[in-house]
């Protein structure tokens, strides 16, 4: 049964970084309903995504380890339901 | 590190300024490269200039097609361990590795691509030969990166060898834009890689899960062990054959971890998958733990996932934490190195013998070669067989040859009959399946391996791919045997076709040109033989040559290899002949 998760994906700042995930999504057509990526605003060398996804329990956990085999991500968390992804944005909206 | 440098370059030379492009080769040399494989173009034509100077320390085998030299990286990776190089230029020089990166990913191989990229001030202006390489190999890279300044070289060529050779192997992609070759750099420091922070390569073996994987294995009445590539990969064909020999368990391999064990070794009992063997397909649905190490259950061995091993307890050791619970989801998960693994898995494992259980693999194995392997050996058919000429290619080599394959029939029947002896000693492209790989791969491997005997066995539509890599077997004389056997047709699209599709052979016919004429004219010694008389003499003399040699066998036009699991029926339905079909 499909539902609504948030990704929190903690990563580099490379250039190709968001692509890599985006592809890691796209190549197991699971729908993205929210995306937000950021700079660490205290390092800029770091950064992450937070993302909206609708998708099975068990492909999300599947795609946890697919997301955390990418070289420059570091961790991947990943909670069920919008909730999460609200307030994850909120943090970093105000942190800009 | 010292010791590299004062070898690389005199010391004199040490506070000269240095180009971009040579302290890419510099950083090859501190890695061991020893040879590359590559093709000069517009957008690396630096590098190629400063490899004139470097002829001495780095060994460059122009390619005939970039394809070609990444295959070829890869054979040199798989037949050595140690990790290919393949150089091409921008645009679609790039392009043409995209295949073989997709290849070497899937089939886990560690290679290192340098690509020329056109100046950092033309990305993105459609320049000639401008091509997206980082987005277009970015799906079929463990790792890519573009560098656009030459100080960045040496922290990210390090960086690419640490993540193409460490974990599970794999393809990186370095993309360098021209100004950073041109660009000059003050000096030359190289340090070695050893991690990255977001990356953990090699996980500490969870004592709680062997001791777990060792309660289900010693108190199993019928365990099963499935080897993959992961053994040879981690380097512990020894301690994999300690805990096999202990446990007394029986072992079938899948395609790419064949020849790990010696296919004559008495718990050996044959090879996985739609074409393998029958008793190693029909037991994994009656066995009651399924040891997997180091493989990832790939469609082509599990058949209908939805019936396979569901019987059994499974206990699964891999590197890849991705490939755990992806396919089969796995009752002990042993997250770790196969070799760390087994060797702490060794001392809690009980001596056993499994004789009941082993007599049933060998009851199947009975039945196979009465209905299948007695036939392909020695035919009743006035053509010959592709099962025959492996055979007696497995007599005369006695096992001991590096056997590349292409894909197709003859894959699946050098898999199944040759008869290997030694680890890395296969060569094929696994999941990805692509036709035209074995040529230049075993062109790399012949150059990697000196010492061993390098065989090609390909089909006529494979050989056709890749031919032009005849050309470079030309040049340099690397002592490649090709044999091509020639049934002129795709025959496992026509076996399809055949089996699936009412014997519609909608395009799988091939008119093939005179492969001897060929392979001459690229001054390969060259013969044909399609009497079962001349066949031996004929593997003889090519074995016996020194140098290249191409042998073309003409074998039975609509042969069909059998045992095979059609597509949806489980593991346990694998045919032994097409007319015991529903």
């Amino acid at each position: 049964m499909k539902q609504e998760f948030t990704i929190e994906i903690l990563s580099d700042n490379n250039f190709s970084v968001l692509n890599r995930i985006i592809n890691v999504l796209n190549r197991r057509r699971i729908r993205i309903k929210r995306l937000m990526a950021h700079e660490n605003e205290d390092d800029f060398r770091k950064g992450g995504a937070i993302i909206l996804v609708h998708t099975t329990p068990d492909l999300i956990e599947k795609i946890k380890h697919q997301l955390e085999k990418l070289i420059e991500v570091d961790r991947v968390n990943y909670f069920s339901g919008s909730e999460h992804n609200i307030t994850l944005s909120e943090r970093l909206v105000d942190i800009d | 590190m010292d010791a590299l440098l004062t070898k690389t370059k005199p010391e004199t030379k040490q506070l000269q300024k240095i180009s971009g492009s040579e302290t890419l080769l510099r950083c090859l040399v501190a890695e061991g490269v020893d040879i590359l494989f590559g093709y000069p173009g517009g957008a690396i034509m630096p590098v190629y200039d400063a490899l004139y100077g470097y002829k001495d320390q780095l060994n460059h085998i122009l390619v005939r097609h970039e394809q070609g030299a990444i295959h070829a990286a890869q054979g040199y990776a798989r037949a050595t361990g140690k990790t290919g190089i393949a150089l091409a230029t921008s645009g679609p020089g790039a392009s043409n590795l995209v295949t073989g990166l997709a290849d070497a990913l899937i089939d886990s191989t560690p290679v290192v691509c340098i690509t020329g990229q056109v100046a950092e001030h033309l990305l993105g202006t459609d320049a000639f030969q401008e091509m997206d390489v980082i987005n277009t190999t970015l799906p079929v890279t463990k790792w890519n990166v573009q560098i656009t300044e030459a100080s960045s070289i040496p922290s990210l060529v390090a960086k690419a060898f640490f993540i193409a050779r460490s974990g599970r192997p794999g393809p990186v992609l370095i993309d360098i834009t021209k100004n950073a070759q041109f660009e000059m750099i003050d000096e030359f420091e190289y340090e070695k890689c050893e991690s990255v922070r977001t990356y953990s390569p090699k996980p500490t073996p969870d004592h709680s899960a062997i001791e777990a994987a060792a309660d289900l294995i010693n108190n199993a009445k019928k365990p099963y062990i499935l080897v993959g590539q992961g053994v040879q990969l981690s380097g512990a064909e020894k301690e994999f054959l300690a805990f096999v020999e202990k446990s007394g368990i029986p072992v079938a391999s899948t395609l790419l971890g064949l020849s790990t064990l010696p296919t004559n070794h008495p718990l050996y009992v044959g090879f996985l998958g739609m074409h393998g063997n029958y008793g190693s397909n029909v037991q994994t649905n009656s066995c009651d733990v399924l040891i997997a190490i180091g493989m990832r259950f790939d469609d082509r061995v599990t058949g209908n996932v939805s019936k396979y091993a569901k019987q059994a307890k499974v206990v699964h050791i891999e590197l890849d934490k991705a490939e755990i619970n992806k396919i089969i989801k796995a009752d002990v998960a042993v997250h770790a190195d196969a070799k760390e693994a087994l060797k702490a898995l060794l001392p809690l494992i009980r001596e056993n013998k499994h004789e009941e259980w082993h007599r049933r693999f060998a009851e199947n194995n009975r039945v196979e070669h009465e209905k299948v392997i007695q036939f392909d050996y020695y035919p009743l058919s006035e053509a010959l067989k592709m099962g025959e000429v492996i055979r007696e290619l497995g007599e005369l080599t006695k096992g001991e040859a590096i056997i590349v394959t292409d894909v197709g029939q003859h894959q699946m029947v050098t898999s199944r009959y040759y008869p290997f002896r030694k680890t890395r000693s296969n060569i094929t492209s696994g999941g990805a399946g692509t036709m035209g790989f074995a040529l230049p791969a075993a062109l790399g491997a012949a150059l990697a391996v000196p010492s061993r005997q390098v065989i090609a066995v390909i089909g006529d539509g494979g050989f056709q791919m890749t031919l032009q890599e005849l050309g470079t077997i030309m040049q340099y004389q690397i002592p490649v045997k090709i044999i091509v056997l020639n049934n002129n047709f795709l025959g496992m699209v026509r076996q399809w076709q055949q089996l699936f599709f009412e014997k519609r052979y909608s395009f799988t016919e091939m008119s093939n040109p005179n492969f001897v004429a060929l392979a001459q004219a690229y001054s390969i010694p060259a013969k044909k033989v399609s009497s079962r008389k001349d066949l031996r003499s004929y593997l003889s003399e090519m074995l016996n040559t020194t140098g290249p040699y191409f042998l073309e066998v003409v074998v039975e036009k609509e042969e069909n290899v059998f045992p095979m699991v059609p597509t949806g029926a489980s593991v346990a339905e694998v045919l032994l002949e097409p007319e015991t079909k529903k």
